[in-house]
C-alpha cells in the first residue's frame, strides 16, 4: 500500500498552524485526490525528500502568481512583481518550515524522520515523478489562493 | 586544494599513528609530529599548524603547560587537547591555557575531524571543507557508477557552482540529502543523452524503442545507485553522520530553472560519448 491517509494530516495540520503565524489568512482544506506516479506543476513546485520511518517526498505546488502572493505576504506585504531570487528564497523557506512542523507532527505519531533540503523548480509543463504508484494531492486555499500538496510517503 | 596542516603531540606512537590513520582520508594532513614539548615548540615556529592535538602527559612537562608556551608563540593557536582522563579542573585549567576544545581517549575519529573542522573553519573556510570531505565522495560514486552503469570511464570535473539556477531541458532527478550535511543532489542530463544512456543500461542497441518513461526510469535509478554511493562513501568515513537519501523525485520537461537558496553548491561534469553528464551537489548552511 503506497498511501496512506493518516499520514496527510500532519501535512494539513503543518500548513494550518505556520501560515496564521506568518500573517496569511485562514487556510482551507479544499479538494482531496488520489493521483499516479508525476505530479503536474502548476508552475512552481518545492520539492522536499523524507527519510527514516517515513520515505518519500511531498511538493509544494502552485502557480506563479500564488508564489508571488505568498512572497508578497511572507516578506510584510512587499508587492512582488517578478518571482525573483527574494521571493524564491521566501517560497523555499515556507516549504522548509511547513516541511518541519510536519515532521514534528509525524514525530509526535511515533514516526521519526530526517528532511532534506528545499529544492524549488521552475517552468512550463513539466512533471514531477514522486511515486512508483499511488499518492495523494491535498489543494489548501490560502485566501482564495490554492498551494497543491502533493504527499508521496509511505512508513518503512 | 591546501591541505590544513596538523601537527600532533603525542609520546606515543600508537597515538600519533592513530590520529595519523583517522586523518587520512580528510583534508587535514599531519605537518609534525612532537614527542616532547621541547619539540613541539620548535616545530610549531617552524611549521605553523593550523590546529595542533595535545596529550596530556609528556616526559618533560604536561599538556597544559605546553599549550601555554605555544600560545605564547602564537597567540591564535587553535588546540585540542586528548586526555585519558577529562574532569572539570582539568578543562578549566586547559580554557585557561587557552585550549579550545577537550577529547578523551580513546578519541571517536569522528569527534576528532568534527572538532577540527569547527576550529579551522575560518582558515580553511567552510566550501574547502565541504568540498574536500563531501563534494569529492560524489565525484568517485559518478565516475564509478558510470563506469559500472553504462561502461563510461573518464574524468569528472568538480567545481564550486555560484550560479542562482540550474538549467535543465531534460531529465533532473532530485535526491534529497538528510542527517549531516542535510543537502541535496541533482542528476541531470539532456533528452538525448537520457535516452542513449538508457538503451545502454538496458542492453538494448538502439534508443528508438524506448517509451519515455523506459528512457526516465533508467536514469533515475541509476541516480539513485550513484547518489547512494557518493552517501556511503562519505559515511564510511565519518561513521556516525549517517547521511541519508531520500527517494527520488525525477523531472522531466523543456527549460526547467532549479534553485536552492541558501545552499553551497558544486557542479560535478563528465563529458562521455553520449554526452554531458552533470550532477550538482548542494549543502545547507549552518548546523
Amino acid at each position: 500500500m503506497a498511501m496512506d491517509a493518516k499520514l496527510v494530516n500532519p501535512f494539513i495540520d503543518a500548513v494550518t498552524t505556520v501560515l496564521p503565524q506568518m500573517g496569511f489568512p485562514e487556510p482551507k482544506r479544499a479538494k482531496l485526490y488520489v493521483r499516479e506516479k508525476n505530479a503536474v506543476s502548476l508552475g512552481v513546485s518545492v520539492i522536499v525528500g523524507f527519510t527514516k520511518q517515513i520515505r518519500g517526498n511531498v511538493v509544494y505546488n502552485m502557480t506563479e502568481d500564488t508564489a508571488k502572493f505568498i512572497a508578497s505576504t511572507m516578506m510584510m506585504g512587499m508587492p512582488v512583481a517578478e518571482f525573483d531570487a527574494m521571493a524564491q528564497s521566501a517560497i523555499s523557506e515556507m516549504s522548509n518550515m511547513l516541511t518541519a512542523n510536519a515532521a514534528t507532527n509525524l514525530t509526535a505519531m511515533g514516526l521519526e524522520v530526517d528532511i532534506s533540503t528545499p529544492s524549488l523548480t521552475v517552468g512550463k509543463n513539466f512533471q514531477v515523478k514522486i511515486s512508483e504508484s499511488q499518492y495523494l494531492t491535498v489543494e489548501m486555499d490560502v485566501g482564495g489562493n490554492i498551494v497543491e500538496l502533493d504527499i508521496a510517503v509511505e512508513p518503512q | 586544494m591546501e591541505k590544513v596542516k596538523v601537527m600532533v603531540v603525542d609520546d606515543s606512537k600508537v597515538s600519533r599513528a592513530m590520529i595519523e590513520g583517522h586523518l587520512k582520508k580528510t583534508n587535514f594532513e599531519v605537518c609534525a609530529s612532537a614527542k616532547t614539548a621541547a619539540e613541539a615548540l620548535s616545530m610549531y615556529a617552524e611549521h605553523r599548524p593550523s590546529v595542533v592535538t595535545m596529550d596530556m602527559n609528556l616526559p618533560d612537562a604536561d599538556g597544559i603547560e605546553c599549550s601555554r608556551k605555544i600560545r605564547l608563540i602564537d597567540q591564535d593557536a587553535k588546540i585540542i587537547m586528548i586526555s585519558a582522563m577529562k574532569d572539570a579542573s582539568l578543562v578549566s585549567a586547559g580554557r585557561e591555557a587557552g585550549i579550545s576544545a577537550f577529547l578523551q581517549k580513546p578519541i571517536n575519529p569522528n569527534d576528532l575531524i568534527d572538532t577540527m573542522m569547527i576550529l579551522c573553519q575560518n582558515k580553511v573556510g567552510r566550501v574547502a571543507v565541504l568540498r574536500e570531505s563531501y563534494a569529492k565522495a560524489f565525484v568517485r560514486a559518478l565516475q564509478q557508477g558510470l563506469t559500472s552503469l553504462v561502461g563510461i570511464t573518464g574524468e569528472a570535473d568538480l567545481e564550486l557552482d555560484e550560479r542562482r539556477f540550474l538549467d535543465v531541458s531534460g531529465i533532473a532527478v532530485i535526491i534529497g540529502l538528510t542527517g549531516f550535511p542535510v543537502g541535496r543532489a541533482i542528476v541531470y542530463m539532456s533528452e538525448e543523452t537520457m535516452r542513449k544512456f538508457s538503451a545502454i543500461m538496458l542492453g538494448e542497441d538502439s534508443a528508438e524503442g524506448l517509451t519515455e518513461d523506459d528512457a526516465s526510469d533508467s536514469v533515475e535509478e541509476a541516480a539513485n545507485i550513484i547518489v547512494g554511493r557518493g552517501v556511503s562513501n562519505i559515511n564510511d568515513v565519518f561513521k556516525d553522520k549517517e547521511m541519508r537519501i531520500t527517494p527520488p523525485g525525477t523531472i522531466c520537461g523543456t527549460n526547467i530553472r532549479i534553485a536552492s537558496p541558501k545552499l553551497t553548491t558544486f557542479k560535478i561534469t563528465a563529458e562521455t560519448r553520449i554526452g554531458t553528464i552533470c550532477m550538482n551537489i548542494g549543502f545547507a548552511e549552518g548546523e
